[in-house]
């Protein structure tokens, strides 16, 4: 291996041309940064005025609906997690270590092989008719089913990749030990695939929080919309709230950078495993 | 079956037991957990995706009315799907879609490749490069947006600011239709590259160091290397990876909606936009459900015919 790692020191051309890549994809988030310190007539100005202020922030935290947004947002985040995490990991244990009967795998496969595939706004209509029936429309409750659902599949998937790693062998033990299969699913089984947990939560809670369609269409916004929609609300093509915008959007993508940092190989774990099967 | 969890002493038991009790063995495949564990999963899907596309199918065959807060449904079989094709706004979505999957995917597999063999040749930047690559991915839609529509806004955009400061013209960007276009591929492509990247660099580091050892040592050119061992070497993952980008390609609506609403005229509409325009806009709850179904027929066309190619050719 230190052969091929000196043989690539030298290649200066590599590095400085991934550099430059790498500012290209920094950039925008600097400017977003760089701009939510600045008055509005700092950022419209026609020449390049500097400064270091803090209004902007003041203005939003001033705001209470944007409050109510982010309370919104979390408990959406909490909840659709809870969702993927207990629902998930029973699904993937059963697809992977369990045999449940044919008629209901088959429906399980293909509700996981079919709704990654097709656009959410597909299912838009019906769900609208869907949760104005059970009267979720509007709600934060309506937000975490359908948030914690469009996630299922992953969650599921990953889970049953994560159990299909355990060798066989520790479940069996645990059922000839005299263990029920709950029991062995709780306190055998599921401490084992720790990360795959928290690769999952971490992972369709960045996704939640991310989350804008069913938002946007499944809520009157204002005070009943995630935060999602209301950072959109800010987004007028000819608005003049420009500071506001930047710091809106510096105070919701930071948190989830700052995540991405440390918790690196569940996000990477997240992407890689989450495209594939969706 | 792995050869060495066969021969551990445990599942040696394990098998033992099995033999010893094969009427245990026979009620465990079937036990009421198994059903129990997977049950909410189905039901989940069955509320949240069989009953809302039964409705979709449903309304796309009816003329649906809202009537003091009443849906009224009648009959109507194919008017709908007849209707919304007959319409030059739903060919321009299909069309500017179909631009948009082919212009995004393309690019952002030419730049997550080089991404990925650039990342792969790096020392000092590779730690911080692993890192730093992800982060336009994990980024809300809505704040991508957002930070573009900084750069890119007409009026107060930095990069118009930019050539402004260099005495350069400045540009309309999401505000005219062709550059509008651009812009959001431009954006997509930005936001998406790194999960291509991941893919790539994954596979990449999988190929075999000293077969590259051995095509270094035999005296081949770097560019030889990466035509003739490495790209044949990262053909499934490339595959997969388009596979994942057309079913993105599909999807995309945040960005678009957030930075042209699918402007000027219509140049930027792509099909999730145009549904929820006919849903909600226009109220016309048929149409839009037809187009629905078309939509979501179409994408398990395209996609069946796309992995029935590749198995065959990877069989040949």
């Amino acid at each position: 291996m230190s052969t091929v790692q000196t043989d690539r020191k030298s290649n200066v051309a590599v590095e400085v041309t991934l550099a430059v890549i790498l500012l290209i994809a920094v950039a925008p988030i600097a400017w977003t940064v760089f701009l939510a310190f600045m008055p509005n007539r700092n950022i419209v100005a026609s020449d390049w005025q500097i400064s270091f202020w803090l209004g902007n922030f003041a203005t939003i935290f001033a705001d209470g609906t944007f409050m109510l947004q982010v309370l919104n947002s979390i408990m959406i985040v909490l909840g659709s997690v809870a969702v993927c995490m207990v629902v998930g990991s029973l699904a993937g244990y059963a697809l992977s270590r369990l045999h449940p009967p044919r008629w209901l795998t088959i429906p399980a496969l293909i509700i996981a092989a079919f709704i990654p595939l097709i656009p959410p706004m597909t299912l838009v209509p019906g769900l609208y008719l869907l949760l104005s029936e059970i009267g979720l429309i509007g709600t934060v409750p309506g937000l975490i089913l359908v948030n914690g659902f469009l996630n299922l599949p992953f969650a599921a998937l990953l889970m049953s990749s994560y159990f299909s790693g355990i060798p066989d062998e520790l479940r069996e033990a645990a059922l000839v030990d005299g263990a029920s299969e709950a029991k062995t699913f709780l306190l055998v089984m599921l401490p084992v695939v720790k990360p795959g947990l928290a690769a999952v939560g971490i992972f369709t809670g960045i996704l939640a929080w991310n989350e804008f369609q069913m938002g946007l269409t499944l809520t009157s916004g204002g005070e009943t919309a995630p935060v999602t929609v209301g950072i959109a609300g800010l987004l007028q093509p000819y608005a003049v709230t420009w500071g506001e915008m930047a710091a809106a959007g510096t105070l919701a993508a930071i948190p989830i950078i700052v995540m991405a940092v440390f918790a690196n190989r569940q996000i990477v774990a997240g992407l890689t495993a989450g495209a594939v099967k969706g | 079956m792995r050869s060495t969890v066969e021969e551990s002493p445990r599942v040696r038991e394990a098998a033992r037991s099995r033999e010893q009790r094969p009427e245990r063995r026979k009620r465990s495949r079937s036990t009421p957990f198994a059903i129990l564990a997977l049950l909410p999963f189905v039901l989940f899907g069955l509320a949240f995706a069989a009953y809302p596309l039964f409705q979709v199918a449903r309304m796309a065959v009816s003329d649906v009315q809202i009537r003091s807060g009443q849906f009224t449904w009648e009959f109507t079989g194919l008017a709908n799907l007849r209707q919304v094709f007959s319409e030059g706004d739903s060919w321009q979505a299909v069309g500017n879609t179909l631009f948009f999957i082919g212009a995004t995917v393309l690019l952002s597999l030419i730049l997550g490749l080089v991404l990925a063999l650039l990342v792969d040749r790096a020392v000092k930047l590779l730690p911080i490069a692993r890192n730093v690559l992800i982060w336009p991915a994990v980024v809300a839609p809505v704040v991508v947006s957002l930070m573009w529509l900084l750069i890119l806004s007409p009026t107060a955009g930095g990069l118009n600011k930019v050539l402004r400061t260099l005495s350069l013209p400045e540009q309309g960007w999401i505000a005219d239709g062709p550059s509008a276009m651009a812009a959001i591929v431009l954006v997509d492509v930005w936001h998406w590259t790194p999960v291509v990247f991941l893919f790539l660099y994954t596979a990449l580091k999988a190929i075999d160091a000293s077969t590259l050892e051995a095509a270094r040592v035999d005296g081949a050119k770097e560019v030889e290397l990466i035509r003739f061992v490495v790209l044949p070497a990262l053909k499934p993952a490339i595959a997969a990876v388009v596979v994942v980008r057309i079913i993105m390609g599909v999807k995309a609506f945040d960005e678009m909606y957030l930075l042209t609403r699918g402007g000027p005229d219509g140049a930027t509409t792509l099909v999730s936009q145009h549904i929820k325009t006919l849903f909600f806009d226009n109220l016309e709850l048929g149409e839009a459900s037809a187009f629905s179904l078309a939509v979501v027929l179409a994408t398990a066309v395209i996609l069946g015919v796309f992995l029935f190619f590749r198995s065959k050719a990877d069989a040949r």
